[in-house]
């Protein structure tokens, strides 16, 4: 059976990968001042990483 | 709102791992019960995220929005007492009759507990609603997406008709649960960053409470008389009608939730699925109504935000998709329109399943071909996806052609299910309770329904019999329609089941309290067991209502 925690890990892995490959060069929206790609892009990453871990430690077992 | 090249990476990137689940789930559809009800081999965490997304479709987290910048924190109650106490009640005291009753769907409970007639009244009428909402909510994607980006009305609804159909047809109710769980997580992280930071430029909780009038930030304060509030709505209507007849009649009924716990690998699974959803339930609402209220202080208060105008008020539809333009960067707004659409996705797939396995079960195997080899039911549940979405398609465009008939649907739809749970709740705790009587009850609820729409007046709709009543809103007449078609179910149920055989108490082993045997507790860790999971569940309540009294 497949562990879901693999698939969305990499995927939010990736997303957040992307958010903060382009973080650096976007314009900022409208409304806001900080760099909210860059944040929510570290926020995915954390989160697809802890999902992955997950998946590893219960493989492991 | 226009989208970069990123955004579209994101978009399609996530519509490769839809699919790609799917393709990998392709193996553990190989007969029809793990096509049409997951084979119960899923693990609980996966079923409670899913009894949640399952539900959350495009047009909630839309209309939360919407609501939310309409009548302020007030909204919450769909939540907090419109849905939060009917999941405890299921989990608590309804599962064990569900899951232990071996019924592969809600109508064929209600053919084991009651008879032949009442599970087809259930599986007939659940069939049309189903397909009916898929394709509505279809509709109102596809319109949202051709106002906001100007996307093709007939590609977003083949696109999205082709992707759900990819990966249920692949992985049958397993891959539709697997997705709902992506789809819910992608909805938090990308709909959360918009409620930080929409609020956090209205001047947080306090500068929204400052901006705009007090009835907007209290959730119970101003519902002492209908007038106080903008809902039109008064306590009792409130309790009785949103909390206790609407709320337990879809969460304790509708097949398309509970199709999620049944799924789930044990009894205490089940039982916990409803439960455990109950805590990001009730947290719900901070991410997808609170930018709502967050739209109406910035536009109060000059900001350079404003909610688009509609006649003399707002636009209110159009609250998320507008914060969304202002507020998200290019990339971020590829994951906001990427959660969107999965919210869509999972609404969709959530309907198409549940057709799936009440057509195949209840309607194909009940009455047109029993006795089928399980091969035979596996094809026909594959080419009921098909059909299933064909049909929400071929409704959406009926929508799109005929509004008023899809309101005139919707009506009578509300007609049919504000009755049900009277059913439910005296077939699982009275075991004197007769099919006949279900039946009879079922069919006086959903007239008196009609009847009390058409005796009373609300925002001038109803009253095409007489005018016996004006209510102040038309929320606060869907309140009372639906307590009186319960009220009536449940007297009329009482009166015909004493007047009728009762059923042998053989028969109804298993099905009803009192003769069946509830699950051993002894030695399971507290966390693990529904009663003090649920009580758990009730102080966080409680207290979330009391800081947004």
């Amino acid at each position: 059976m497949l562990d879901l925690r693999v698939p969305s890990g990499t995927f939010f892995g990736i997303v957040g990968l992307i958010l903060i490959a382009v973080s650096f060069t976007n314009p900022h929206a409208p409304m806001t001042d900080g760099n909210v790609d860059l944040y929510t892009g570290l926020a995915m990453l954390v989160f697809g990483g802890f999902l992955l871990l997950l998946a590893m430690r219960s493989r492991r077992a | 709102m226009t989208l970069s090249p990123v955004d579209y990476v994101i978009l399609t990137l996530y519509f490769a791992f839809v699919i790609g689940i799917g393709w990998k789930l392709r193996k553990s559809a190989t007969s029809a019960s793990d096509f049409l009800t997951a084979g119960h081999h899923v693990p609980v965490w996966i079923t409670s995220l899913a009894f949640l997304a399952a539900n959350l479709g495009a047009q909630e987290v839309v209309g939360m929005a919407a609501s939310g910048a309409k009548y302020g924190i007030m909204t919450a109650h769909f939540y907090w007492i419109g849905a939060v106490p009917a999941m405890l009640f299921i989990g608590v005291f309804m599962m064990p009759f569900y899951y232990g009753s071996k019924a592969r769907s809600v109508p064929e409970y209600l053919k084991m507990r009651f008879d032949e007639k009442t599970r087809g009244l259930n599986a007939i009428t659940f069939a049309i609603m189903t397909l009916f909402s898929s394709g509505i909510s279809m509709y109102a994607l596809a319109k949202m997406f051709n106002l906001v980006l100007g996307w093709n009305f007939n590609n977003s609804i083949l696109l999205s008709g082709a992707i759900v159909l990819a990966y249920t047809y692949l992985g049958g109710l397993t891959s539709a649960i697997y997705n709902e769980v992506l789809q819910f997580f992608l909805i938090v992280l990308g709909f959360s960053p918009l409620a930080i930071l929409s609020v956090m430029r209205a001047g947080g909780w306090s500068g929204i409470q400052q901006r705009l009038p007090e009835v907007m930030t209290h959730t119970w304060k101003y519902v002492g008389h209908a007038n106080e509030n903008p809902m039109g709505v008064e306590v009792f209507g409130l309790v009785a009608g949103l909390g206790f007849v609407l709320s337990f009649g879809y969460w304790c009924t509708d097949f398309l939730v509970v199709q999620r716990a049944m799924a789930a690998d044990s009894m205490s699974a089940a039982r916990r699925t409803p439960l455990l959803a109950a805590f990001p339930k009730m947290l719900m609402p901070f991410i997808v109504i609170l930018p709502g209220i967050a739209a109406l202080a910035l536009t109060k208060m000059g900001s350079g935000y404003a909610l688009p105008p509609k006649g003399a008020s707002y636009d209110y539809d159009q609250a998320l998709t507008t914060l969304m333009a202002q507020f998200y960067p290019s990339g971020l707004l590829g994951v906001g329109l990427t959660a969107l659409m999965a919210s869509f996705m999972s609404g969709m797939a959530g309907n198409v399943t549940a057709f799936n396995t009440v057509f195949t079960y209840d309607i194909y195997q009940g009455y047109i071909k029993p006795n089928a080899p399980d091969s035979h039911y596996l094809k026909v549940g594959r080419l009921t996806t098909i059909v299933g979405i064909l049909l929400s398609i071929a409704t959406a465009y009926l929508a799109a052609q005929f509004n008023d008939i899809m309101d005139f649907l919707q009506l009578v739809f509300g007609f049919v299910n504000a009755p049900l749970f009277a059913t439910f709740l005296l077939g699982m705790f009275w075991k004197r309770a007769t099919g006949h009587g279900a039946f009879a009850g079922l069919l006086s609820g959903t007239t008196a329904a009609a009847l009390v729409h058409g005796l009373t007046e609300a925002e001038g709709k109803g009253a095409w019999i007489a005018n016996l009543h004006v209510f102040p809103s038309q929320m606060a007449q869907n309140f009372w329609i639906a307590i009186f078609a319960w009220s009536t179910c449940f007297v009329v149920t009482i009166l015909v089941s004493l007047a009728t055989a009762p059923h042998a108490e053989d028969r109804l082993r298993g099905l009803v309290y009192g003769l069946t045997e509830l699950p051993s507790e002894e030695g399971v860790p507290w966390f693990k067991r529904p009663l003090p999971l649920a009580m758990v569940v009730i102080v966080a309540l409680v207290f979330l209502n009391l800081i947004f009294l």
